[in-house]
């Protein structure tokens, strides 16, 4: 019973990771209807940058807000370059963050090599229903909860956050009573960078991160952003717990080497199921 | 392009290889296998309307097809014939559900196919594991053991099967059918065509092409392990249709030939003496990732079309 415990806390906090990354695309993908490619880009650039800073003798706390920053300013740049043409098509915009999750390596690689990097944590052990868990998990799944309290009330309550919302519900109604929509989906791209940046400095120190370690971040994040069709973060923040407990829950009975596949298979039957209920995704008009 | 030039480019080709110092033969190998999934992905963007993330894992499943019969003394030509036939039906049988999605549900639906089938055979202790499958033996057609000029030949066949194959569809009635569906797939479906079907068969020639590629590549590298086939790999082949150009014939063989010439050049450069050890990898990332996004936002219908109508194709969209 222990174990099980264990492996639900743990679950529950590398899913926190999967659910920021998620949440950070569905941001994106809702004001702009782009399906952002470099979000896993912007947990290894916020990460890699952190264990810089700590290892220049800042402290905890800076550093990580220095990652964070560094996310957010990735996402903005991403953003400008993405929809920063008019008349971009979101399937333009997703091999344009393609392209600009590549280059992120060739930045990576250059200032911080190809090798694995890490950097401690919160230390110790925590005690939870007698499993021994290292207490940083309990870390991320407490900044988790609040980073995502804090959205629910920045989305629903504040003027800029209902712009945004009013972006995601109907751009064209939302231009019509004078909201700057790609002033909003630049915003969009900077909260997403944040978001992404958060998730790669709080997973970091449990799971060490290398300048391709976005493959996974991507995959997963999307997988559990999916769920709620892109759209909705609640959602993505269950379909990310989701994915991690069932990936540790896998791991910890025996079957370590098939969590990937836990994961990618629940992705594509979520899918192929949305598809098969709802029919092609309608097409826009050209 | 008119006969002439392209019996021009068959013949210059051809005549190549003898010419080329080994090292380069190997890069003319490797360009026009390249070349030949490329021709694949830009049928199945281009016609088809749809990005696949993931096509190098058909290039993995045929290059297995062909070894591992061959590793287990089956004759190789035959294991050249089954890689593109493996490809196809691993297609047919991914493609019957993922094909109901589009855009970026089927791009994320492709990569997490190539991630799985990574993942499965880096496990498979009877395809050499995450160590790689070794001792692969040579291709031997009729008897005639084939050598690196060989190999040159070989791919060079294969690209012209695949430029044949190409043609024909795009000409042919099947093709105008993707071409209209890939424009409204809704009033394509009403006239008649059936998207559903059309949209699979192009998808398993595309994997069948990459398969046949698959087959020589394991045969002439004669080694095979799952890191030969990285996500990064199925990037590139997106990034050369479209460099290249979609939808044209030209435009894979073009794409190909400049980002490997390209990508070559700056390898030579970056293993210079004096450069960090990093040097190679960082400068082909940053030229795929520029010469996309470039391509992508200035030149949308890639280099072919620009080059043919400078005017047209240019910043005007």
């Amino acid at each position: 019973m222990s174990d099980l415990i264990g492996y639900l806390i743990t679950g529950l906090g590398i899913g926190a990771g999967f659910a920021l990354v998620a949440s950070g695309l569905v941001a994106i993908h809702r004001v702009t209807r782009v399906v952002n490619f470099a979000q896993g880009g912007f947990a290894v650039l916020a990460a890699l940058l952190t264990s810089t800073l700590l290892s220049a003798g800042l402290p905890h706390g800076v550093a990580e807000l220095g990652g964070v920053a560094l996310g957010a300013l990735a996402g903005l740049i991403v953003g400008v370059v993405a929809i920063g043409r008019p008349d971009t098509s979101p399937g333009t915009s997703l091999i344009v963050t393609l392209g600009l999750g590549v280059l992120a390596y060739a930045i990576e690689v250059l200032i911080w090599g190809d090798q694995p990097r890490s950097f401690p944590g919160v230390p110790g052990v925590a005690e939870v229903g007698g499993a021994r868990i290292p207490a940083h998990y309990l870390l991320i799944i407490a900044v988790t909860a609040v980073v995502f309290a804090l959205m629910t009330w920045f989305f629903g309550g504040t003027d800029l956050g209902r712009a945004l919302t009013a972006c995601a519900s109907n751009r064209y109604a939302a231009q019509v009573v004078g909201i700057d929509v790609r002033r909003m989906g630049l915003l969009a791209f900077t909260i997403g960078g944040a978001l992404g940046g958060l998730a790669g400095v709080l997973t970091t120190p449990v799971q060490q991160v290398t300048f391709d370690s976005d493959v996974t971040l991507i995959v997963n994040g999307f997988a559990a952003a999916v769920l709620g069709g892109l759209t909705r973060p609640t959602i993505a923040l269950a379909g990310g717990l989701l994915l991690g407990v069932t990936q540790t829950v896998v791991a910890g009975y025996g079957g370590g080497a098939y969590q990937t596949e836990v994961a990618l298979v629940l992705m594509l039957t979520v899918m192929i199921v949305q598809a098969a209920r709802t029919g092609p995704v309608p097409e826009t008009a050209r | 392009m008119n006969r002439w030039a392209l019996a021009g480019v068959a013949v210059v080709t051809l005549a190549l290889p003898p010419l080329l110092p080994e090292r380069h033969l190997a890069t003319f190998v490797l360009l026009l296998l390249a070349a030949t999934v490329t021709v694949g992905v830009s049928l199945l963007m281009g016609y088809a309307g749809q990005v696949s993330l993931g096509q190098a894992s058909f290039y993995a499943i045929g290059a297995y097809a062909a070894a591992l019969p061959a590793v287990h003394g089956v004759p190789s030509l035959l294991g050249l014939v089954l890689a593109p036939v493996a490809a196809a039906v691993a297609a047919v049988l991914l493609g019957a559900p993922l094909l109901r999605l589009r855009g970026h549900h089927l791009a994320f639906a492709t990569l997490a196919v190539q991630l799985i089938l990574l993942s499965l055979l880096a496990q498979a202790d009877w395809a050499g594991g995450a160590i790689g499958l070794q001792g692969i033996p040579r291709l031997t057609i009729l008897g005639f053991e084939l050598r690196d000029l060989g190999y040159a030949y070989a791919a060079w066949s294969v690209l012209a099967i695949a430029l044949l194959i190409a043609r024909n569809v795009v000409d042919s009635r099947p093709g105008r059918a993707l071409r209209a569906a890939a424009t409204s797939e809704t009033a394509a479906a009403a006239s008649g065509v059936a998207v559903g079907r059309h949209r699979l068969a192009v998808f398993t020639l595309s994997a069948a092409l990459a398969g046949l590629a698959g087959g020589v590549y394991a045969f002439y590298l004669g080694y095979l392990s799952p890191g030969s086939f990285p996500v990064l790999l199925s990037i590139e082949f997106v990034v050369m249709a479209v460099v290249g150009g979609l939808g044209t014939l030209a435009g894979p063989v073009v794409g190909a030939t400049v980002i490997i010439l390209l990508v070559q050049l700056l390898n030579t450069l970056g293993t210079q003496p004096g450069m960090p050890d990093y040097a190679p990898s960082v400068l082909s990332y940053a030229v795929y990732a520029l010469l996309l996004i470039t391509c992508v936002l200035y030149l949308p219908k890639g280099l072919v079309p620009a080059l043919r109508h400078p005017r047209k194709a240019g910043i005007t969209r």
